[in-house]
């Protein structure tokens, strides 16, 4: 809920001049020149196209993903070319006058960067806050399978494992915990929480983007020591659960690492607004 | 009234304006105008934003509909949304009574009769 003193919805800023001349024109009158050379040439339909490609242009990731916000502009477009046609505009000006009153698609676009910037931290934190349990049970399956002397044992009896593969597994345990504590903060400021706290749309992100880079370190560690494991005792390993649980890992760290660095670049588009 | 003069507000506005009726989009900006009697003037394309967002946080449900032949995405407040007005409501007169106090005239104020 936005109180007082709190920061502006974001795409709200009007700070150009030529954005205030544009909204300073009476609506449903587009002046000589107000619109894109040739688009007053183009059907009705075509205009409206012409407008939506401009603003999901703009927009970052995969068109696939921005179907929903063009499905709901597009039907916007037209209720407001049939309220300006009821009003009295001949059809072509009236998709006009539909087009100017929607806005820069600059401005439309940088409007929406929070929301897919949100989406799509949320996205990435929940698929490794989900995967991150399967991978480290296949792990475990690995190192249960291979040291018959670990039992579904605690973690602090797994001390008693050579000392550089007891050194290498805490610093898997820090990655994890790196991990679930930024996908999960990722998870949170996107959802309910947004009531409440101030609208910093770079977070999200972030947490998406340290939680990816948790993950990818991980996944890599996890498979260092396997590697190390393979090079000291090649026969100790168990075949089966180490090949599965190595290529989960690298899955998980592909997908991780390439999730991370969108994040970051949707981070960066949102500085620049 | 544009956009700056809106700050902080937006998102009070939209949920007043779904009080009465699930409205979609389009309608939603209509009724901005009709309510603000032509004075809030917006590029519409950046209401929508502003309703992910309100949505996101539960504040409002939408939901895709399909009527005459066009699907709209009709947005509707949830509970949580209604108590989120009344509490922008509350906090509004507040301040809009400590604004109106400061900027009375400091003769009428030194002298209520």
């Amino acid at each position: 809920m936005s109180r007082p003193g709190r920061p502006p919805v974001p795409g709200l800023r009007i700070t150009s001049e030529k954005r205030s001349r544009r909204l300073a024109v009476p609506r449903g009158q587009p002046t000589a020149g107000s619109g894109r050379p040739g688009v007053a040439a183009l059907p009705c339909g075509q205009a409206v196209e012409r407008y939506l490609a401009e603003v999901t242009a703009r927009l970052p990731g995969p068109a696939k993903a921005h179907t929903g916000i063009v499905a709901e502009l597009r039907s916007g477009l037209h209720d407001a070319t049939d309220s300006h046609q009821s009003a009295g505009l001949p059809p072509a000006q009236a998709v006009q006058a539909a087009i100017h009153e929607f806005g820069d698609p600059g401005l439309v676009a940088d409007g929406f960067l929070p929301e897919i910037a949100a989406s799509h931290a949320r996205r990435v934190a929940t698929v490794l806050l989900v995967t991150g349990p399967l991978v480290g049970l296949l792990w475990l399956a690995t190192a249960v399978a291979s040291h018959p002397a670990i039992r579904i044992a605690t973690l602090w009896q797994w001390t008693t494992l050579p000392a550089d593969l007891g050194a290498g597994i805490q610093l898997v345990a820090v990655a994890v915990a790196v991990t679930a504590a930024a996908g999960a903060a990722g998870i949170a400021v996107t959802g309910r929480l947004t009531r409440w706290l101030p609208a910093r749309p770079r977070r999200a992100p972030l947490a998406a983007a340290i939680a990816g880079f948790g993950a990818v370190g991980a996944d890599g560690l996890g498979l260092l020591l396997l590697a190390a494991e393979l090079a000291a005792a090649p026969g100790r390993l168990s075949p089966l659960p180490a090949a599965a649980a190595a290529a989960a890992s690298v899955a998980r760290l592909l997908i991780a690492k390439r999730a991370a660095y969108r994040c970051l670049a949707m981070r960066a588009s949102l500085a620049r607004q | 009234m544009r956009a700056e003069a809106l700050k902080g507000h937006l998102d009070g506005i939209l949920l007043a304006v779904l009080e009465p009726d699930p409205l979609h989009g389009y309608a939603i900006m209509e009724a901005l105008r009709v309510r603000s009697d032509g004075q809030v003037d917006l590029p519409t394309g950046t209401v929508y934003p502003a309703l992910h967002r309100l949505e996101r946080a539960g504040l409002v449900a939408a939901t895709w509909s399909q009527a005459g032949g066009r699907r709209r995405r009709v947005y509707e407040l949830t509970p949580a949304g209604r108590r989120a007005l009344d509490t922008e409501r509350g906090s509004w007169r507040d301040f809009a009574a400590v604004v109106s106090a400061l900027l009375q005239p400091v003769s009428l104020a030194a002298n209520p009769s």
